[in-house]
């Protein structure tokens, strides 16, 4: 169960450490049910720190989002640890940037907090409409307890958690320097229902659902600047020569755009859903990412994100890898 | 489809095997449809999974990657890679609604002058039934 | 010219009116609303909070072709003027914000490709009654029945719609409607004054914005803006929607043999926006993107307009993953001054 006195102790701690250069936890947001990611220096700021259903957003990302600035004539890099809290899917994302060596161990402190299912923002802002001042929201046996300014409520499991945690087969983190609380019992066995939904329909009726969806796209880049897996320092997106990806919004620039940055997370994509739950249009990017995963996992029995001594899905094979659609 | 339809491929072809195994179809003077447009590449390894998607976007009905035999990759392993790469590019295109007759995969060797000329005729043949590539084909009409 | 009445069993022939020209109303685009031409009259839906995308993407579209040009060639294919075209049911702060963009693009240089759609363009206000949770835009000037920038303002009354012409343009279009109009009676105005009152005290969120341009200046250096864009992720999604953001790129597209130059929305977030060719980029953390996007809204434009470059609609807030708040911002900015 979330303890969060232990929470904040071992936050405290942390950020007093030498090595330590600042920890990256959750802190309640300015309104409703919005929480922001804390950027914590100070063992004062430990006050801030939350860990509840509203814990979203996979900070992983913020490892290798900080821009690298070139140290000036005669000082030293900065070689302090980034301590960072973690729930199952997010410390999937910093043991595949261990496999992918984008981040290097000794970098990186990593707390991990056994997750229980996050809560699905919008459904829960739609159940719940024109809250103003933050709300807590705590988990209880089987349902959330979300304490709202005239009185606690409690809504079923089911009903407000996340897409991405309906079918979650990794709640716990699966590698950290220190684990907070128990572990809690996996519930997931895999399955992906839109994928499954959508692969029953005809290719046109499979073109007409992305076509609309991709043609609302406003190419904000959030999904993939969201995207702990997208980290490349100069995106193939931003390249300007070749420029295989032009900048106008159009079905055919975005299709591509959206089969690229698909793509690019095959055999990586830790299902975190953080690029469908950031995308301002409400487009459903899981729903093409976990067909990959799918796929990978079924035809290639390979998943990421577990064990850091693995080699990254693209750049291995096997010898007896499926061929049948070879001609 | 009218008769008249010639599709537009695009292949990328290994140096090393495919590409031969073309030119010796070539200098066999076998008969084959000449949809094809050739592009060599090292290795069926260096094929960019954007190559397939840019070939469609820019007027590509079709496109075929072809390499060595898995195990004579000129360069040990590339082939292996692109297998894996391409299955699932295969697969995310027949997902998003893109005809999976339009992207296709062989292995031809040097000396398989014949399995080229099968395998551009199943190709263009395919192609043909697919028809003409529009869904997200790069063109005015999207200006 | 005074007010005039619509009752809504003669919605239909109001649409038909409209629909002469091209009608643009908010519809399902994806999973969300937008501004698109009508083909049929069952699609004018008016019930709705805002639009996701606001409507300077029809004034200002996020891709816009300047010029046409063949390889080799040194002709220009410049496009037709704009068509003829009715916004129908823009939000107060959308059409307030379109009046901050018309500024910017009429400034030192006029620029056609925009002005030329303005001028063809005839808005259609909706009087705000159900402001959404971010919603600020008493603090800023406006209000939910703003009527700048609008050329008529509708106000649902339930029964029928108040219509307020407010420009000529507005004036011509109740001229045409003639016999679907009756003169507001003044029971009517009073009572579109209520719904107006009614929706501005639903509006919440707020700031004193008095001094906040000088206030800025003076944290140029703070130690505030660093802490406040440690979250930042570094995508649009703030400035593609907001509706006085107007910056933009131009790019050469070819295909084939034909090319355009278009110019497409850019943001100030996004790192290359201000990445030199050398390699040098004059803003190079998220800091200073943070730092130019609030100053830039109410400083700058303040400095060369006289007026803040922000409506208070809300969309940042609201659609900013990891809950970035402008006004949370500023109000640390005010604590922080003093």
């Amino acid at each position: 169960m979330v303890d969060l006195e232990k929470l904040k102790n071992v936050a405290k701690d942390t950020v007093s450490r030498e090595d330590v250069k600042y920890l990256i936890g959750w802190r309640q947001g300015t309104y409703g049910f919005r929480v922001s990611p804390l950027f914590m220096t100070e063992p004062e700021d430990a006050d801030k720190l939350i860990f509840s259903p509203l814990c979203v957003n996979n900070l992983a990302t913020y490892l290798t989002l900080a821009e690298k600035l070139p140290v000036p004539r005669g000082a030293e890099p900065d070689t302090r640890k980034v301590a960072l809290m973690v729930k199952g899917c997010d410390s999937r994302a910093v043991v595949q940037q261990l496999i992918e060596k984008g981040i290097e161990r000794e970098s990186v402190l990593v707390i991990g907090c056994p997750c229980q299912g996050v809560l699905d923002l919008e459904k829960v802002e739609e159940k719940f409409p024109g809250i103003h001042s933050p709300v807590d929201v705590q988990w209880g046996d089987d349902k959330f307890i979300i304490n709202l300014p005239d009185g606690p409520q409690e809504v079923p499991r089911e009903e407000l958690l996340a897409k991405k945690c309906l079918n979650c087969r990794y709640p716990n983190p699966v590698m950290s320097d220190v684990m907070l609380w128990e572990e809690v019992e996996a519930w997931g066995n895999g399955e992906y229902a839109d994928v499954k939904e959508l692969e029953e329909k005809d290719s046109q009726a499979r073109w007409s659902f992305w076509q609309d969806k991709f043609e609302s796209c406003i190419r904000c880049y959030a999904c993939r600047n969201a995207c702990p897996m997208c980290y490349c320092e100069d995106c193939v997106l931003d390249r300007l020569n070749p420029q295989w990806i032009y900048r106008s919004n159009n079905i055919s620039e975005n299709t591509v755009f959206h089969l690229a940055r698909a793509f690019h997370l095959v055999g990586r994509c830790i299902e975190c859903g953080e690029c469908e739950r950031v995308c301002p249009m409400g487009l459903p990017l899981m729903t093409l990412n976990r067909k990959l995963v799918k796929e990978v996992r079924d035809k290639y029995d390979f998943e990421p994100g577990l064990d850091p001594e693995s080699k990254p899905f693209q750049s291995s094979y096997r010898p007896d890898d499926q061929e049948d659609f070879i001609l | 489809m009218s008769e008249q339809y010639d599709p537009n491929i695009v292949a990328f072809l290994c140096n090393w095997c495919s590409y031969a195994g073309a030119d010796l179809a070539g200098t066999s003077r076998t008969h084959y449809p000449a949809n094809i447009n050739i592009i060599r590449v090292m290795c069926s390894g260096r094929v960019n999974p954007l190559f397939i998607i840019n070939a469609l976007q820019q007027g590509a009905d079709g496109v075929l990657v072809s390499g060595c035999h898995p195990g004579d990759c000129h360069y040990m392993e590339g082939n292996f890679y692109a297998r894996r790469r391409f299955g699932l590019m295969k697969e995310l295109l027949e997902y998003v609604g893109v005809d999976p007759k339009r992207f296709n995969m062989s292995w031809v060797s040097a000396s398989e002058g014949s399995k080229w000329k099968d395998v551009v005729e199943d190709v263009v043949e395919k192609a043909k039934e697919a028809g003409p590539f529009e869904q997200f084909r790069r063109n005015k009409i999207n200006w | 010219m005074d007010s005039k009445k619509l009752t809504k069993d003669k919605f239909g022939g109001f649409i038909d009116l409209l629909s002469k020209q091209k009608l643009y109303v908010p519809q399902m685009a994806g999973e969300t609303l937008r501004f698109a031409p009508v083909d049929s009259k069952d699609e004018v839906n008016l019930v709705f909070s805002n639009t996701a995308v606001p409507p300077k993407s029809v004034l200002f579209p996020q891709t816009e072709t300047l010029y046409e040009y063949e390889a080799g060639g040194t002709e220009m294919i410049i496009p037709e003027g704009p068509e003829e075209k009715v916004l129908l049911g823009v939000r107060p702060c959308d059409a307030r914000a379109l009046t901050i963009v018309d500024k910017l693009f009429s400034w030192d240089i006029d620029d056609p490709y925009y002005l030329k759609k303005r001028e063809a363009t005839t808005i259609i206000g909706l009087a705000c009654q159900e402001p959404g949770i971010n919603c600020f835009c008493t603090s800023v000037g406006g209000g939910p029945a703003s009527t700048e920038g609008l050329d008529l303002l509708l106000t649902d009354l339930g029964e029928g719609y108040l219509l307020q012409p407010l420009t000529e343009k507005g004036e011509k279009l109740c001229q045409d409607a003639g016999e679907l109009l009756v003169d507001a009676a003044g029971e009517d105005n009073q009572a579109a004054d209520k719904v107006h009152q009614e929706a501005a005290e639903k509006i919440v969120r707020n700031i004193n914005v008095d001094g906040i341009p000088q206030k800025l200046e003076d944290l140029w250096e703070s130690p505030l803006w660093k802490k406040v864009s440690d979250a930042c992720l570094g995508c649009g999604a703030c400035t593609f929607l907001c509706p006085t953001c107007h910056c933009f790129d131009i790019q050469d597209e070819m295909e084939g043999f034909e090319g355009r130059r278009c110019r497409v929305w850019d943001s100030c977030m996004f790192k290359e926006y201000t990445l030199h060719t050398s390699g040098h980029n004059p803003r190079p953390t998220r800091r200073e993107r943070t730092r130019n996007r609030v100053n830039h809204k109410y400083s700058y434009f303040v400095k060369n307009f006289g007026t803040i470059a922000c409506v208070g609609c809300g969309r940042c807030i609201n659609n900013c993953p990891v809950n970035i708040d402008i006004l949370d911002i500023l109000s640390q900015v005010v604590k922080e001054a003093l």
